[in-house]
């Protein structure tokens, strides 16, 4: 008798739901943290997870996954990487252990809930990989930035954005906690596996590692390939869910989880990658634009994704688009404009063959784009240090956390949203984030974004350093441009010899 | 400023330099291990204890952690301080596993190799289908409840331990089930692969395992849930599992034996953080009068389940109470506070 294969035995270890008897199925499998949908333990039994791992497989795969990670990095140490990188690349370092590592760690506990009150076992025993999985991508991520942590102060944050009132930090808390762990099992099924993991790390992970491997950075190439690799497996969790759901008639509530979910990590995941590949990555290595990434690895995938379901676009779906045009240069502007508050150092990514190559992209960058950066050139070059941080608070989003902006100058088209729900208005950059707080206003109400909280008096002294200590940040650790400006001292001519423009420019800004 | 913690310092407006390590470390002035930098404090939702989550304070989830979690009687000043004595990471974990599974598959080509189920006496094969296969309900019982640590634990360094708890009981799940299809094989006429949940619902050897297991799902508190599944459920499996594997020895079956061996191995290093944290956990008397309170509900649940499902195995009868006994002993030790550990 030969030794078995997996599927001699495979359903024999998911054939483990029973009927209780000593405590109901309402007691083991509450609604509110296993199935908002309310289906019965025998609809979920018709889970059928499509990639299939055991235990055993599962230790061999990735203990050697991680032994090529971590030797990698112990090979390419003696490199200095670090100190030779461009310092647009370093930021993106900075910025993305700094984002990532705990949000990491937060769907370790996501898919423990589903391994607990998953009504189906192939769910609950993929969940269980899942968590794993997850720990597996904090822990190696922190060991990484930590490599490094005595050359700058900013990469603290790689363990303490999430544990601060950095905006930043309050804006991803505010997205994880509302797609993972303050949804039951089945729902966060749809909004962390499906719409976060299948429809959003390929952005950050696979656009980030090809860039990388052109930069040369190979040991944070081979690291976040690593993970990608995990991913690609355990995202497949809300496939599966979805079909259970909409044989059993819950097409409409599925629709409407997945267009909530995929909206919420747009608003985040565009501020993180998009920045980071048209603007911080270094000319030369950069492998595609953005929205090129975008359209590639989210709209078509996603899009073959939910067809394959039969599933609807989400009713946003020509206004999220239209917004792969804009939302990274707007993000950029922004994020550079408030880089005090950031823990990296934004470059500004506007030299003029960076703006050749923005042209060439996004046509009409320079015109919508560009003359901005030229006052900000323009106010460097004669040393308007007041200038070059905003005068006053930005507007922030009460749900995505992020400021409400859009394009400036002809192309204006910022659009005031808001609810008044209790005893105050909630402001959104846009009709999907309203119509996400309406949905639940309940769940989001009271929420207070840090310009909130400065407004209300909850941020003591009220000035710019009791702001920035606030959020954690002290001298030190505080973001500035990661070039020293001297993007602007050679990007474009001196004032008198430019063309016009630059006036509605300083008025648009 | 190397090793300034980021507070008062900081506060003197003073530049703040690189460190040799993450500024939460940095306080305890020591180098720290790999171990520490990439599991002490990377879980945020325990900062904020009166709104967990970023979403009002109201919603479902946030009630849930205050509720079970924030108010639970086991209480510490600091659980990120808490520390696994083996510092498993997930590296050393998949490793060290994938080299206990490399053993196993040896054991099962080993015995496979020497036709070892057709050879098993026929009374036996009965015992396994009836006591060993049904095995999987109720590991995989326990790998949900060790799920629900992982969600509910209050710093991550407790969530690691439960998170490889979880997996082990996973992986023991996986190897049932494997030997239930070899078995189903070598004697098809017995109800494995076909009977397993019949006999978990029903046979009596088996109820007081599956209120055991029933009731600890439905057991929310966290406190009380991590308390009763380590120090008193699994105790009380593994006394089972000991009491399976000597039957199996003597009944001419080393395979179920050697494999019961080395599912009790990841007991044991479960055994180890479960008495660190417990000698940590009761720092307060809070903590020890909620420990005692839970042990004195639940120990009685646990003998029974193991006396029961013991004294039908073959010989079980003469060694139950032994076994029973040593469970007891081990149930105690784990239990112990600091003061009262020897």
């Amino acid at each position: 008798m030969a030794t078995l294969n997996r599927a001699d035995w495979y359903d024999i270890a998911r054939d483990t739901n029973w009927t209780p008897r000593y405590a109901s199925v309402e007691e083991i499998f509450p609604d509110e943290m296993s199935d908002a949908f309310g289906l019965t333990v025998e609809q979920w039994e018709a889970y059928d997870e499509p990639f299939k791992i055991s235990y055993r497989e599962y230790v061999a795969v990735q203990s050697k996954k991680d032994a090529d990670a971590y030797s990698v990095k112990a090979a390419l140490a003696r490199a200095n990487f670090f100190d030779k990188a461009a310092p647009g690349w370093i930021s993106i370092l900075k910025m993305h252990y700094g984002a990532i590592c705990l949000a990491e760690y937060i769907a370790v506990l996501g898919e423990a809930k589903m391994a607990r009150f998953g009504k189906a076992p192939g769910m609950r025993n993929m969940a269980t990989f899942g968590s794993l999985d997850e720990m597996r991508h904090t822990q190696i991520q922190l060991y990484f930035a930590h490599e490094n942590i005595h050359k700058s102060r900013q990469l603290d944050w790689g363990l303490k954005t999430y544990h601060t009132q950095n905006w930043a930090g309050i804006a991803g808390r505010a997205m994880l906690d509302d797609v993972i762990l303050g949804r039951d099992a089945a729902t966060m099924s749809i909004m962390l596996t499906f719409a976060l993991e299948q429809g959003f790390t390929n952005l950050q992970f696979l656009g980030l590692a090809a860039d990388a491997a052109k930069m040369g950075d190979y040991s944070f190439s081979n690291l976040i390939s690593s993970v990608q690799t995990d991913e690609a497996r355990h995202a497949q969790i809300g496939t599966a869910a979805l079909k259970v759901l909409i044989a059993n008639g819950k097409k409409a509530q599925a629709q409407q989880a997945v267009e909530i979910a995929f909206w919420r990590n747009w608003r985040l995941f565009f501020s993180l990658t998009g920045p980071a590949i048209d603007y911080l990555t270094p000319l030369e290595h950069r492998h595609q634009s953005f929205k090129e990434f975008v359209h590639e690895f989210i709209v078509a995938q996603f899009e073959r994704a939910i067809e394959d379901l039969g599933l609807d676009r989400p009713w946003y779906w020509d206004f999220f688009l239209d917004t792969t045009n804009y939302y990274q240069h707007s993000g950029h502007l922004e994020l550079w404009f408030l880089r005090q508050t950031l823990w990296w150092n934004p470059a500004g990514g506007v030299t003029p063959a960076e703006r050749a190559w923005l042209e060439e992209k996004y046509p009409g960058w320079n015109q919508r784009w560009g003359r901005l950066w030229d006052v900000i050139a323009d106010n460097v070059q004669h040393g308007r240090q007041d200038k070059l941080f905003p005068a006053t608070v930005p507007m922030l989003c009460n749900i995505c956390g992020l400021s409400i902006g859009g394009i400036p100058g002809q192309g204006h088209h910022v659009k005031g949203h808001w609810t008044d729900y209790g005893e105050r208005r909630y402001y959104f950059c846009s009709a999907p984030c309203k119509w996400i707080f309406d949905i639940e206003q309940q769940r989001y109400a009271g929420h207070k974004s840090i310009v909130d909280r400065l407004l209300a008096g909850d941020i003591q002294p009220g000035t710019i350093d009791g702001t920035l200590e606030y959020m954690g940040l002290f001298p030190g650790e505080r973001g500035d441009d990661a070039d020293d400006y001297a993007w602007a001292r050679s990007a474009l001519p001196p004032m008198n010899d430019r063309s016009a423009g630059h006036a509605d420019a300083a008025a648009g800004l | 400023m190397d090793n300034a913690p980021t507070g008062s310092d900081a506060r003197t407006g003073a530049t703040l330099g690189p460190l040799k390590t993450w500024s939460y470390l940095a306080a305890q002035k020591r180098r720290p291990s790999e171990y520490e930098i990439v599991s002490v404090h990377t879980l945020y939702n325990n900062d904020n204890a009166q709104v967990p989550l970023e979403l009002a304070a109201g919603v479902p989830m946030n009630r849930w952690y205050r509720r079970y979690r924030n108010e639970s009687r086991l209480r510490h000043a600091d659980w990120n301080a808490f520390r696994d004595p083996d510092a498993r990471v997930y590296r050393s974990y998949v490793a060290a596993q994938d080299k206990e599974e490399i053993y196993v598959d040896g054991l099962l080509d080993q015995y496979n190799a020497l036709g070892h189920d057709a050879r098993l006496a026929p009374a036996w094969a009965e015992t396994l289908a009836r006591l060993y296969t049904p095995l999987r309900y109720l590991l995989h019982a326990a790998q949900m409840c060790a799920a629900y640590s992982v969600t509910m634990a209050p710093s991550s360094t407790l969530a690691n331990c439960a998170v490889f708890e979880m997996a082990d009981q996973f992986r023991w799940v996986s190897r049932v089930a494997y030997r239930t299809a070899e078995l189903a094989k070598a004697w098809p006429g017995l109800g494995f692969r076909t009977g397993e949940r019949r006999r978990w619902e029903e046979d009596p050897a088996w109820q007081p395992y599956r209120m055991l297991m029933e009731k600890l799902l439905a057991t929310y508190d966290w406190g009380e849930s991590v308390v009763a599944l380590n120090v008193v459920a699994l105790p009380a499996v593994d006394a089972g599992l000991r009491l399976l594997a000597d039957s199996a020895l003597e009944q001419g079956d080393p395979l179920t034996g050697f494999l019961l061996e080395a599912q009790l191995k990841d007991s044991a290093r479960r055994n180890r953080w479960v008495r660190a944290f417990m000698q940590f956990a009761q720092d307060q008397d809070g903590s020890r009068d909620a420990v005692a309170e839970w042990l004195a509900k639940w120990q009685p649940l646990g003998e029974a389940a193991a006396a029961a499902y013991g004294e039908d195995l073959p010989g079980g009868a003469g060694r139950a109470a032994t076994a029973i006994q040593a469970m007891r002993g081990l149930q105690d030790t784990l239990a112990a506070a600091r003061a009262a550990a020897p």
